[in-house]
């Protein structure tokens, strides 16, 4: 098995390797990369979009429906994931000697460190605020709704490691877990059809100066459900494969 | 920065592709296996961040103080998609992992296969 690997990876390496050796040389100002379309998106896509961070503009406006089906496919693998029976609540197997192994999965298997506890308490409330400036100023700094959610949502799971997860629960309100996990998706079939009416174009966003407020409010209303929605479904994922027993 | 007429960033992130490959190939963990999918993931979005990349270039961020030459946005909102996508194959994995570890106890695929 080691020397088929070495074989497979070495023979890929080479088909690589002649691959890069004819790309166009990076960093040079004249590429095919910088002279088709991402030149026009630099070019014109402030006053098209009205965004400022280019990198949300293309992300929400100039490629939404991309956009839309990753929300889409996050949501789809944490449905998934809560599809499964919980593999650590179940009892083990009764077949053999897999039963005798003790499983892990409570929370207070290993005690948690006095440091790691008093660290992640203190640094928490910084990180959500560091993730809320991500968001709020994430049109003129690099940040925005997926950064956001990853901050977020890796706050949570250091709290649920820390705090045990029936507390890090609570910072979901239970009504609204549901809703807030498919908020990503919702949102944009929400703004979509509104474009839609609005524009006559699916997950169109009005382009006319007049119509700049609107079109600001869209992006911002996808953004903050991105950031929400992304950060409850991570979470809600570690905490599905990290259930307790 | 170039080697034998390659670029070297390309071939950092070919080399690190291959490191993931092997990891994926050749062990029988089946973590070691989605560790080794995530590090070609990593290798790939490298790869694609680095082609949009320009000399001297400022983040695409248009605001007072900001000059062109821009790098390309088009990778980095790319490389997103592709961050979200890999997050999600990583869950399903490890969950399909935690059931295959719940019903045979093992998640060694040589293990795995010898089991009636």
């Amino acid at each position: 098995m080691k020397t088929f690997a070495l074989v497979l990876v070495l023979v890929v390496a080479a088909t690589m390797v002649i691959g890069i050796a004819g790309l166009p040389p990076h960093g040079d100002p004249d590429g095919p990369i910088h002279t088709h379309v991402g030149a026009r998106y630099l070019e014109r896509g402030v006053a098209e979009t009205g965004v400022r961070n280019l990198v949300t503009a293309v992300l929400l406006v100039y490629r939404g429906f991309d956009t839309f089906l990753e929300v889409v496919v996050i949501f789809t693998a944490l449905v998934a994931v809560l599809a499964l029976p919980s593999a650590t609540r179940r009892p083990p197997p009764a077949r053999g000697e897999s039963t005798a192994a003790p499983r892990r999965g409570s929370d207070d298997a290993v005690p948690v460190s006095p440091v790691v506890f008093f660290v992640v308490r203190l640094l928490a409330p910084f990180i959500a605020v560091f993730a809320l400036a991500s968001l709020y100023r994430g049109h003129v700094t690099p940040g925005g709704g997926f950064q956001s959610a990853a901050i977020i949502g890796a706050m949570m799971i250091a709290l649920g490691l820390v705090f045990g997860r029936e507390h890090a629960a609570r910072l979901v309100p239970h009504g609204a877990k549901a809703w807030l996990q498919a908020l990503g998706p919702l949102a944009f079939a929400i703004i979509a059809f509104v474009g839609w009416r609005l524009t006559g174009a699916f997950l169109g966003f009005p382009a006319d100066e007049a119509a700049h407020a609107l079109r600001e409010a869209m992006v911002v209303v996808l953004e903050v459900a991105i950031a929400v929605g992304g950060a409850v479904i991570l979470a809600q994922l570690f905490m599905a494969l990290d259930a307790p027993s | 920065m170039t080697l034998f007429g390659l670029d070297l960033d390309y071939v950092a992130c070919v080399v690190l592709f291959c490191v993931g490959l092997y990891m994926l190939v050749a062990k029988s963990n089946l973590i070691k296996k989605v560790l080794g999918l995530n590090v070609m993931e990593t290798s790939v979005f490298a790869f694609i961040v680095t082609s949009g990349m320009i000399d001297g270039g400022q983040e695409p961020i248009v605001v007072a103080g900001s000059a062109p030459p821009y790098t390309s946005p088009i990778p980095h909102a790319m490389v997103l998609t592709g961050i979200v996508v890999a997050v999600s194959v990583t869950a399903v994995a490890l969950a399909l992992i935690a059931q295959i570890h719940a019903h045979y106890g093992t998640i060694e695929v040589d293990e795995l296969k010898e089991l009636p």
